[in-house]
């Protein structure tokens, strides 16, 4: 199923330099349709800038993105969020002074409103019912009893979900979600969990998840990149990732990992064999 | 209020103000009639300022370039054309000017944008300054042709009538929200698929078109013009300071600020000028520090709340000088029960 999916982003050797810092060194990774993929490494390893390079926010020093079969590269956010193109914030940046449904209705404004076809008499084409409408999208995040509220006055997880309210506002094919689970509780990480599964599984969705918190992320994702230092050393499957002696290497010492290196596999990695753990740490 | 509400509320503010101000050449003196047009000149700038300026927070410094390049157009124009011919190309060549600046400066923020405007306004002054004495060998220029008072007067009165008759309406617009978007984050406007660059320069088009009819229609009202009347970035300064007062993101926070100031400065300008603007100074200051939202979001409740704060301030001082005899007796009470 990974497999059989077109290409919906391409991202082709690309590099972000800060001056003399190479912050994203030559990655080249692609984003099939209906892929959940994780993107994991450790702290400063280029994940957040990478991410900002995927979506137009940083436009990368060198190489080339294509969305959809169309060169993008340098282009504008907003040219990435026409194309089916959404992200989330690592903090939520949500429209404190507007309210919770206005919040959504921004992005159904803009870059939402492209599938809208006159000739149906406004009728929407392609888009999942779910995200038909401000009311709908805000019962798929489970917020409508808050939609009347200023998005400043929600809770940090509340507001979290919101930005990827405001994401899914813009009616995208790829989802970007740049660490939606730092900081949760146990319940409220099952929750976001479970939320990230039903946007792929019933809105067909491809989504890229960053997260810092390996554990979650590795049971639910099928392919995992990981990045050190600006490069990337891994793409494979879960179970290939925690074996691979690179990563193993890049996040030694690395207390996340160790977590998730050390619990049995079956509740690391979905479905893995029983020496998946067995090239844990020292 | 639901939103039809607020839309119904405001248009019959706005046509009960028209209205008015539409009469008032029948039965107002010279006198009044002159101060209303300052008024509404004002009304016009910084309407149209909080337009773009008031919901993207980008502070323009240009108000004085847009109003100069307008004056200066229609002084040129009018002894050839028509009025409105003139005042429709004064608002045209600002546009031009502001499409052109926008493109140059508009990618920047904050103090470095408020800088560039007001850098650029300068060089557009000394700019036309050495073109008229190098080239043209002259400083300035007499208007031989000026149309009627009341003409003049129901021109500027048209533009600020439909200048907040825009307000109202781009409010309710896409470019209206994209503007708001664009002063709460804009990376985030830009990722819900906002093209800010177009947007901004638009709305910074807008604020230049008027202000480049305004500039036009008052040239008039100088009998000679040169750079440094029609250009003074006092018009630039007073436009964002009235804006700011009244409540730049607000639609009627500046035209109320506008009707206080024109007035303020008429009765005072005359009796003691130097009064005008510290008056202004300090009404900047105490909105900056306790009315951040301007004089529009005034409410009841807010003299209420600095009512209660001022007694319970004073509560305090008089315990703390003369001691609290009923807190005192009650403590005690309190401490021979418990």
């Amino acid at each position: 199923m990974a497999e059989s999916g077109n290409v919906l982003l391409e991202a082709r050797e690309v590099t972000v330099r800060f001056g003399g810092l190479v912050a994203v060194d030559a990655v080249s990774a692609s984003f099939r349709a209906g892929e959940l993929v994780g993107i994991i490494g450790p702290n400063g390893a280029g994940k957040t800038t990478f991410f900002n390079a995927l979506t137009g926010v940083q436009r990368p020093t060198s190489g080339r993105l294509v969305a959809d079969g169309r060169d993008l590269t340098g282009a504008g956010p907003h040219r990435f969020a026409a194309r089916g193109l959404a992200r989330t914030f690592q903090t939520p940046r949500v429209f404190g002074d507007l309210s919770v449904a206005a919040n959504i209705g921004f992005g159904l404004k803009f870059a939402g409103r492209r599938r809208r076809r006159w000739w149906l008499w406004g009728d929407e084409v392609g888009v999942p019912w779910a995200l038909r409408d401000v009311a709908g999208i805000l019962s798929l995040i489970g917020l409508s009893e808050q939609a009347a509220l200023p998005a400043g006055a929600l809770t940090p997880s509340q507001q979290r979900l919101l930005e990827i309210g405001m994401a899914l506002s813009t009616r995208p094919r790829l989802l970007l979600l740049d660490e939606v689970a730092a900081g949760l509780t146990e319940t409220e990480l099952v929750d976001m969990a479970r939320l990230i599964r039903r946007l792929r599984d019933e809105l067909d969705l491809t989504v890229v998840w960053i997260e810092h918190a390996v554990t979650t992320l590795l049971r639910h994702v099928e392919r995992v990149i990981v990045l050190h230092q600006g490069r990337k050393i891994a793409d494979a499957t879960p179970v290939e990732v925690v074996n691979d002696p690179e990563v193993i290497e890049a996040y030694l010492g690395d207390e996340m990992v160790d977590e998730a290196l050390s619990r049995p596999s079956a509740e690391t990695v979905a479905g893995a064999p029983e020496r998946a753990t067995r090239g844990g740490p020292p | 209020m639901n939103d039809r509400q607020v839309l119904m509320r405001d248009l019959l503010v706005w046509f009960a103000l028209t209205g008015w101000a539409l009469a008032l050449p029948a039965f107002g003196s010279d006198f009044v009639v002159s101060m209303a047009l300052t008024c509404l000149m004002y009304v016009a700038l910084s309407s149209s300022w909080g337009l773009f300026c008031g919901s993207t927070r980008y502070l323009s410094l240009a108000t004085s370039a847009f109003f100069g390049i307008g004056a200066y157009t229609s002084a040129l124009m009018l002894e050839r054309t028509g009025w409105f011919e003139a005042i429709a190309l004064g608002a045209l060549v600002a546009t031009a000017v502001a499409v052109v600046m926008g493109a140059a400066v508009l990618h920047l923020r904050g103090t470095y944008f408020a800088v560039l405007t007001f850098g650029m306004t300068e060089l557009i002054r000394h700019a036309i300054t050495y073109f008229e004495k190098s080239v043209t060998g002259t400083v300035g220029r007499v208007l031989t042709v000026v149309p009627e008072r009341d003409t003049v007067y129901l021109t500027v009165l048209g533009l600020a009538s439909a200048t907040v008759a825009l307000s109202i309406g781009v409010r309710r617009t896409r470019l209206g929200l994209a503007l708001l978007g664009i002063g709460a984050d804009e990376q985030r406007a830009q990722t819900l698929g906002v093209n800010t660059r177009w947007v901004k320069i638009v709305g910074f088009a807008m604020t230049a078109a008027v202000a480049g009819a305004v500039g036009a229609a008052m040239s008039v009202r100088w009998t000679y013009i040169d750079p440094h009347t029609v250009f003074n970035p006092f018009i630039g300064f007073q436009t964002v300071l009235i804006a700011l007062i009244g409540g730049a993101v607000t639609l009627w926070g500046p035209l109320i600020a506008a009707v206080v100031f024109s007035l303020l400065a008429e009765t005072l300008r005359l009796a003691a000028p130097q009064v005008y603007m510290m008056t202004l100074g300090l009404l900047l200051i105490l909105s900056v520090l306790y009315l951040p939202g301007g004089l529009a979001s005034l409410r009841w409740d807010t003299w209420k709340v600095w009512r209660d704060d001022m007694r319970a301030w004073w509560r305090t001082r008089r315990y703390e000088w003369n001691g609290d005899k009923a807190r005192d007796k009650r403590l005690a009470r309190e401490r021979r029960l418990g």
